[in-house]
This record gives C-alpha cells, sequence and structure tokens, in this order.
C-alpha cells in the first residue's frame, strides 16, 4: 500500500468516522443528562434527512432550510423528552432501552409508510466532482462532513464550558438532586439536552443525505455509533468522538485490506472485545459490571 | 371443578378442533400463535424472570429455524432429527453467548445483544450460497419417521410441542432454577447470600431461552415453509418482547396470554397491514409506560377469583 493510498483511505475513514463521531455525540449528551440511551437516535437522523427532505420541495434555499431543519428536529427531540421519556424516567433499565426502541420503530414505520423505500437525493450547494488536493482527490462532501465535526465539537465545548444551560447540563448529570437544591431547573435541562441531541441527530441526517442518499434504514447506523459510544466509553463526549473517528478508520482500512466480510464484522468484535475486557471503555470511567 | 380448570379445558377443546372446524388459513395462523407461544415463554424466563435484555431472541429463533431447514433440505435429514438438532445447536450458541453476556446487564447486555443480533442477520447474508442470503430458503414440506405431515398432523404435532412447551415453563418457573431466575433478577447480593451463583444462573437462563427460540425457529420453517432473514430482525425480537410486556413479565401465562392477543391483533385490523409495525411499537409504548404489570398484572384480581390462587399467575 502505498502512501498515497493510505491517507486517501485514511481521509475517506476520517470522514465515515466523523459521522458515527456525530451520532455518538448526540446519544452522549442525553445519556449524560438523564442516564438514558436513546435507542431512537438513529430515527431521529432520519427523521432529520426527511426535514430537510420536505422544506427543500418546498422550495427553501439551503441556506434555510439546514437552521430550519435543526429548529423542527430540536422540537421534536423536546416533544420527545416530555411525552416518552419523562414518564418513564427511573424506571427499569429494561422499560427505557425497550422504549426508546419502540419510539424508533414507530418513527421508522411512520416514514417507510409515508415514503415507502424509495432512495431521495438531496442537493447540496458544496457537492460536485471530486477536488485535487495535493496528490488527493476529495470528495468535497467528505470535506464538509470533517469540518463541520470539528466545528461542532468545538462549539459544544464552548457551550458546556462558557454558558450557563451548559454548566447547568454538566451540574444535573453529576448530582441531579445537588442541581436541583442549587436552583436549577433539572426539568428544563432534560428537554434541553434532548432537544440538542435532536438537531446533532438532524446534522448528522443533513451531512449523510447528499452522500448516500435519503432511505427509512438511514438509522440503521445507530449501531455503528452505539460502538463508537462503547470505545470511547458512554457519556463521555471526548470519547465519543475518538471513539467515531478510530471505528471509522479501522472499518475503511480493514475494507480495503481484508475485503467487505470482515468490514462488515469488525465493529462487532470490537465491541465483544471491549465489553468483556475494558467496559468502561476506553476513555470512560464508570464500570460496567455488576 | 374450578373455575380456571373450566376456562381450560374449553381452550383445549377449541385447540384440538381447530383443524377440524377451521379454514387452511385459521390453522396457519393457531399455528403462529402457537409457534409465539414457544419464542415468548423462553424469552419470558430469561427477561422476565432473570431480568436479562435480550434483543436477540429473534436471531437465535433464525438458528433453529436455518439448522433445522439446512439439515432437512441439504442433507436430506428428517424432520424428526432436523428438530432437536436445531434446539441442539441454538442451545449451544445461546449459551456461547450467555458466557461472556452473563458478567454485563442493563445497557450494555442490550448492546452486546444487539451485537449478536447484527453478525447473525450479516452471516445469513454473507454465507449465501448456504443460507440464500436475501432471497431466503423454501422448504418441503416435513415428514416426521417417514410420514410426510400434512395440515392436520402438522398442527397437532405443533399443538403437542407448544403444550409441552408450556408445562416446561410452568415446571421450570416453580423449580429451584426459576426461584433462583427470580431472585437474580431482584438482588444479585441477595442471590449471592442465598448460595445462588449468579453468573451460572445467567447462562442457564440464556441457554434456556436459546432452547425455547430454536425449538419456535424449527417449528416456524416447518409451518411456513420459506425462511428469509427479514423475519428474525430487530422488529421481530421487539415483537417477542412486546408479547411479553403486554401479556405480564416473570409469567409464563402473559408469555402465553400476550401471544394469542398480539398475533390475533393484526389479523382483525388487515388492510392495515403497513400499519403493524406502529401498531406493535404504540402497544409496546403504552404497555410500558401505562401497564408495567401486564394484563395478567391488571387482571391478577380476576383471576385470583377464578380459584387460581397465586399459582394461577406464573
Amino acid at each position: 500500500m502505498t502512501w498515497r493510498i493510505a491517507s486517501q483511505l485514511a481521509l475517506s475513514g476520517l470522514s465515515v468516522g466523523s459521522i458515527y463521531a456525530i451520532v455518538a455525540l448526540s446519544l452522549a449528551i442525553p445519556f449524560k443528562a438523564s442516564r438514558v440511551l436513546n435507542f431512537a437516535q438513529g430515527e431521529l437522523v432520519t427523521l432529520g434527512a426527511y426535514i430537510a427532505l420536505v422544506l427543500t420541495s418546498y422550495g427553501l434555499p439551503y441556506a434555510v432550510m439546514v437552521p430550519a431543519t435543526l429548529l423542527i428536529a430540536a422540537a421534536s427531540g423536546l416533544l420527545i423528552e416530555r411525552l416518552v421519556v419523562r414518564p418513564i424516567i427511573g424506571a427499569p433499565e429494561f422499560t427505557l432501552v425497550i422504549a426508546t426502541f419502540a419510539l424508533g420503530l414507530i418513527i421508522r414505520a411512520l416514514i417507510r409508510i409515508h415514503w415507502q423505500d424509495n432512495v431521495f437525493f438531496l442537493p447540496a450547494p458544496y457537492a460536485g466532482p471530486a477536488l485535487a488536493v495535493g496528490p488527493l482527490r476529495v470528495n468535497p462532501s467528505y470535506l464538509v462532513i470533517i469540518a463541520s465535526t470539528g466545528i461542532l465539537t468545538a462549539l459544544l465545548v464552548l457551550f458546556f464550558q462558557r454558558t450557563k444551560l451548559g454548566k447547568a447540563m454538566r451540574a444535573v448529570s453529576f448530582d441531579p438532586t445537588a442541581a436541583r437544591m442549587m436552583g436549577i431547573r433539572v426539568n428544563t435541562v432534560f428537554g434541553s439536552a434532548w432537544a440538542l441531541s435532536a438537531a446533532i441527530g438532524a446534522l448528522a441526517g443533513l451531512l449523510l443525505a447528499p452522500v448516500i442518499g435519503i432511505n427509512p434504514e438511514l438509522g440503521h447506523l445507530i449501531i455503528k455509533a452505539l460502538i463508537a459510544a462503547v470505545i470511547g466509553g458512554f457519556g463521555s463526549l471526548g470519547g465519543a468522538i475518538f471513539g467515531g473517528l478510530l471505528l471509522g478508520v479501522l472499518e475503511t482500512y480493514t475494507g480495503a485490506l481484508f475485503g467487505a466480510a470482515l468490514k462488515e464484522i469488525i465493529p462487532f468484535a470490537i465491541l465483544i472485545a471491549i465489553l468483556l475486557v475494558r467496559p468502561q471503555g476506553l476513555w470512560g470511567a464508570t464500570p460496567a459490571r455488576v | 371443578m374450578r373455575a380456571h380448570r373450566i376456562i381450560i379445558v374449553i381452550v383445549a377443546a377449541f385447540a384440538v378442533a381447530v383443524p377440524i372446524l377451521g379454514s387452511s388459513y385459521q390453522i396457519y395462523l393457531v399455528e403462529l400463535i402457537l409457534i409465539n407461544i414457544v419464542a415468548a415463554i423462553g424469552l419470558n424466563l430469561l427477561t422476565g424472570n432473570c431480568g436479562q435484555i435480550s434483543l436477540c431472541h429473534a436471531s437465535l429463533m433464525a438458528i433453529g429455524a436455518y439448522t433445522t431447514a439446512l439439515l432437512t433440505t441439504r442433507f436430506a435429514i428428517t424432520y424428526a432429527l432436523a428438530l432437536p438438532a436445531g434446539v441442539f445447536v441454538t442451545t449451544l450458541l445461546g449459551a456461547s453467548l450467555g458466557y461472556p453476556a452473563r458478567r454485563l446487564s442493563g445497557l450494555y447486555l442490550a448492546l452486546v445483544t444487539l451485537g449478536f443480533l447484527e453478525v447473525v442477520s450479516i452471516a445469513i447474508e454473507e454465507f449465501s450460497d448456504l443460507t440464500g442470503g436475501v432471497r431466503g430458503l423454501k422448504l418441503e414440506k416435513p415428514e416426521l419417521a417417514g410420514f410426510p405431515l400434512h395440515t392436520a398432523g402438522l398442527y397437532y404435532f405443533v399443538l403437542a410441542v407448544a403444550i409441552i412447551a408450556i408445562r416446561a415453563g410452568l415446571g421450570l418457573r416453580h423449580s429451584r432454577y426459576g426461584r433462583a431466575f427470580d431472585a437474580v433478577r431482584q438482588s444479585v447480593i441477595v442471590a449471592q447470600a442465598l448460595a445462588i451463583p449468579p453468573g451460572r444462573t445467567k447462562l442457564l437462563a440464556f441457554s434456556i431461552a436459546a432452547a425455547f427460540a430454536g425449538l419456535a425457529g424449527g417449528l416456524f420453517t416447518a409451518v411456513v415453509g420459506f425462511i428469509d432473514p427479514t423475519e428474525f430482525d430487530i422488529s421481530a425480537s421487539l415483537r417477542q418482547i412486546t408479547f411479553i410486556a403486554v401479556g405480564g413479565l416473570g409469567s409464563v401465562w402473559g408469555s402465553v396470554i400476550g401471544s394469542v392477543i398480539l398475533t390475533l391483533l393484526p389479523e382483525a385490523l388487515r388492510g392495515a397491514d403497513e400499519y403493524s409495525d406502529v401498531l406493535y411499537g404504540a402497544i409496546l409504548l403504552a404497555a410500558l409506560v401505562l401497564a408495567p404489570t401486564g394484563i395478567v398484572g391488571l387482571f391478577a384480581p380476576v383471576f385470583r377469583r377464578l380459584g387460581g390462587g397465586k399459582a394461577q399467575l406464573s
């Protein structure tokens, strides 16, 4: 393998990994706040892509459509938190896992009823022929994905370090009871965490749509995001990004070196190995064992 | 004769009369109910009693179905041997999943079983020369010891197996193992203090659940005559979870009631096929949020008045 091929692969691995990282981030935020892992997050990615599709069909220009999509997605996250999650907070883990799964099933089935299994392509202003960057050929969509992940990470760091709401979220995740006694509205924080997470999920949908097309199974990538979250350790935002990028790069190299079958299997091998050897993830600190 | 005995006699008489009075489609439907009952009982012992989340019950059923199907079609082994072989292979794979999974709980267990589900579906699609991949696998009608099973014969065979499975489920539920499952679910520490090894108990629960799933899969091949990976995907796992969550977690009769109602429900709403996933999801969500004890829990006072006492709810 020459250096050129190796770096070409690294680039596409990083862009795939960036998508995993974004979805893993969107899983980690509500998990950190409310200890609920949203198994319907994949469907929120799908939903984001379809919202964008509908808005585009109304003739909204891309620059207006993107923020509108994120806002609608955030509202739907708020709605889900209020209607589904809040009544079962504190319930046994079985209930939490299965309830979010059921929610995902409903969203996916509704999308499939309306749009069937057709694949739609979302036009994006940046999509176009591959660019030549030095000796490499780069799909501009990949560059946008990687850049968006970087910007999103920076914004989240600012949000959690500098803003009142971000600090409140960290306080709630540390100790909800103490946070409530300090005058933090815990329910508002839960709601905002879910809204933020839904918006980030929709962003992943927006970024994916021009690359692989919109279809009801788009959300299936949640499995990869979950594995990324396991690699990084649950609830760790840095871990989510690290896990996502690592998984994307590993997957791409495995595919190139050993073929597609192994590429499909490798994420699960990693998942099982990590859960057996180091269940708290390579990054996190919470033990998973009883 | 107590009231609950009378109910059982009526249901049994009805079950026996189905092939005589019912159309071939109605017979098929009751067979599906019976298969779902077998699968649900296994899942309920693992999830309801032992408290272990499993999202891969459908893939264990797939392993049973594919093993039975491949042995009968590719190796010309009689169904009477292929079915137990399928159960054996599934139990073995269930145990090999349970071995690493016995140390995990909650979320992490959900992830491992979800991973297992994905790996099984990838394996079915990758080895398409053997399994038919996404195109599926078509099967001959099964024969038992040289006699081809026709509609009525197959029906009574499935019915007999389902009754044995219910008996076995009830027996297990009240054996020391069943009580050990309950102890592990309620508190691992208390279980240990009572000299119940949590790891081994969970491993046993995984193996038993797999055996029931494998049996259901083997029956499914014979009844439906065609299997493909979509029959055993995550929606199928969630459907089985719906059976036990709606019927009643930790109760054998809950598994039975849930399977009967939820297999019939989409039939009652025919013409709305595409809405079946929405329906199942909504029912599951409603059951979890509004009635966590399931139908058996909701109607517990009624059951008790019928004379079954507490055992009736098991």
